[in-house]
């Protein structure tokens, strides 16, 4: 019995250890990121190098701003996730809608051609869409980053699933009561699917905040440049300002590290939503 | 007031009475009739499917008809123009192309060899960067799942916080944590005697520099699903093995996971996928470098076509890459699916 508790006692300890490990492993390059972003550019390439935080976030940041507009790329980026969220949740949860508590022609196949889709990669669209919004006249602008991806199959799919928990009871009772069949989207199904429709706002929301490839293809103006691509070009650059570049990641993960922790049951659920569900 | 325009102003109280009544029944009848008229959900979808159409399925189609050919650039003729009283619309022809047929593939199966060297580097990824996801992402949750561990939801929030960073964002952090001169790893190394890495320097220092970077970024999302698929096994599974004598061991290989299968299966699968999409990490960390040591397929479509404008070359490419992808999951599908 003793050596039963003993073994135990070894694991939680190694369990532990393990945890911490990790835990250390991840926090490192946040909190590099951290201290770089606070330090004098002149400090940057002292050897030892700095360990704990500075105070020049400010002066960094002013610099930042003389070089990119961040500011922009920051509005930029907000308007694009943004109204790219509330489209992409209105066309997902209103199709949803259909597919769980309709009966309809082609219902089915239709339903399945939309997930055989979730398996293409983005990348092979990227060169048609950009001819596309060539011959249209569109790149450099908000839409032709807005409307490609807002009809999302995941998404679809996820409402689909989840709208199927409503009950038809529900809906037959406001029918009877003299509702229009829109009313039973937006006054039913909306309100009752809110915990889903965070769920996916946060999926999207993170997905065109994060997105990279395409935007670096459609925007060329810098005055169009979101987050990431303001980012990028500071990389590119001849000289590399770490200080610079570590202000800028510091803001551009800020947000969204908020809204992780604040919404994080949502966020959680979503991915889930997106995976195990059968 | 006289009778007469009372009995009349009564006269058209009730008209109107009636005619509300009969519009309160034609809207109730209207109402319930509705779910039949087969128009509504085709509303619910048409917005859907119109942009969908337009820029998921007419874009793939594209991808296709464009690997036949070579691209000589944009054309302003137009293909199509309709002119209906006051609207007109004209559909430019998308570009100027040369029919190539099957050449694109030839040259890029045979003949390319940079295309080769980005096959070799994302494969030599995927066969590290899969198991070590898989493998560490599912200690992690069995370590979290476990009874004697407290305060699981912090260790959760904290290890999955990268999964909140964005590629570029985590990649130019990276970028300066494994600089050779000045970063904080390569100082780390000498304080405790070793010598410093060429990790963007040299092949593999960059190679392996990847490596880290995508599985600090995704560990804890392969964590989070794999945590929800544990506390799906049933207890009393557990219960009827310990019951049985089963040693920890045993209890993981002959519960946990046959139970884990399909979802440790979409773990394998989206990571495939995820790693054959490798692109802003090595866009900003390693620019593909050195010497081209670890340039992904992805950047390669990418310097093909927005580099180079050879855009039914890497068309070709892109429709090998889905080739390649959709192979690996069906044979992982085939291979970890049910018996």
């Amino acid at each position: 019995m003793r050596s039963q508790e003993r073994k135990e006692a070894l694991w939680k300890f190694g369990g532990y250890v393990f945890l911490l490990t990790l835990v250390a492993l991840v926090m490192i390059p946040l909190y590099w990121m951290l201290v770089a972003a606070t330090i004098p550019q002149s400090e940057f390439f002292a050897w030892p190098p700095r360990l704990l935080p500075g105070t020049e976030f400010l002066s960094n940041f002013r610099a930042l701003q003389e070089n990119v507009d961040f500011v922009r790329s920051m509005g930029n980026s907000i308007i694009i996730s943004v109204s790219y969220t509330i489209l992409s949740l209105i066309l997902c949860s209103m199709a949803g809608f259909a597919f769980a508590k309709y009966e309809f022609r082609f219902k089915e196949p239709l339903f399945y051609f939309i997930l055989a889709t979730l398996v293409l990669p983005i990348q092979l669209l990227i060169i048609p869409l950009f001819l596309l919004m060539v011959q249209i006249g569109w790149t450099n602008s908000y839409l032709a980053v807005i409307l490609p991806w807002a009809a999302n199959p995941l998404g679809i799919f996820l409402m689909r699933q989840n709208m199927k928990a409503i009950p038809d009871s529900l809906l037959e009772s406001a029918r009877m009561d003299g509702a229009t069949e829109f009313q039973l989207y937006y006054k039913i199904a909306l309100p009752t699917m809110l915990p889903s429709l965070a769920a996916l706002s946060i999926i999207l929301f993170l997905n065109q905040w994060q997105a990279f490839l395409y935007p670096l293809v459609i925007l060329q103006d810098p005055q169009m440049y979101t987050i990431p691509l303001a980012l990028a070009e500071l990389v590119g650059a001849q000289r590399v300002y770490f200080d610079q570049i570590m202000v800028a990641t510091s803001l551009a993960v800020t947000p969204i590290f908020i809204v992780f922790l604040t919404m994080q049951q949502y966020f959680i659920k979503g991915i889930l939503s997106g995976s195990v569900k059968q | 007031m006289t009778p007469d325009t009372i009995s009349s102003k009564i006269r058209t109280m009730s008209a109107v009475r009636q005619a509300s009544d009969q519009l309160r029944f034609l809207r109730q009848n209207l109402s319930q009739r509705l779910p039949n008229i087969p128009g509504i959900p085709y509303i619910y979808i048409s917005p859907f499917f119109i942009l969908f159409g337009a820029f998921l399925l007419f874009p793939t189609v594209y991808t296709l008809y464009l690997s036949f050919f070579e691209y000589l650039g944009v054309s302003n003729d137009i293909l199509l123009s309709v002119t209906m009283g006051p609207i007109e619309v004209a559909i430019p022809q998308m570009a100027n192309l040369e029919f190539v047929g099957l050449s694109n593939y030839e040259r890029l199966l045979f003949r390319d060899s940079l295309f080769h060297r980005s096959l070799f580097n994302t494969s030599f990824i995927f066969f590290i960067q899969v198991p070590l996801m898989v493998g560490v992402g599912l200690a992690t949750a069995l370590v979290l799942d476990a009874k004697f561990i407290r305060a699981k939801g912090l260790f959760r929030t904290l290890i999955a916080l990268p999964v909140a960073t964005g590629l570029v964002a985590y990649s130019t952090i990276f970028l300066l944590l494994f600089n050779d001169q000045v970063g904080l790893i390569n100082y780390i190394l000498t304080q405790v005697g070793v010598e410093p890495v060429a990790w963007l320097g040299s092949a593999w220092g960059a190679r392996f520099t990847l490596v880290i970077a995508v599985t600090w970024r995704w560990l804890g999302y392969n964590m989070i699903i794999l945590l929800a698929g544990l506390q799906t096994v049933p207890q009393q599974l557990y219960e009827a093995a310990e019951i049985d004598g089963a040693s920890r061991w045993q209890k993981f290989r002959y519960v946990t996971l046959p139970q884990l299968r399909p979802v440790l299966l979409f773990v394998v699968v989206a990571s495939t996928i995820g790693t054959f999409q490798l692109f802003s990490e090595p866009f900003v960390i390693t620019g593909g470098g050195p010497s081209n040591a670890t340039i992904t397929i992805v950047q390669y479509i990418y310097q093909r076509a927005f580099e180079s404008f050879d855009l039914g070359y890497a068309s070709a490419a892109s429709v090998i890459l889905v080739a390649i992808v959709s192979v690996l999951s069906i044979v992982q599908i085939q291979y970890g699916g049910d018996e």
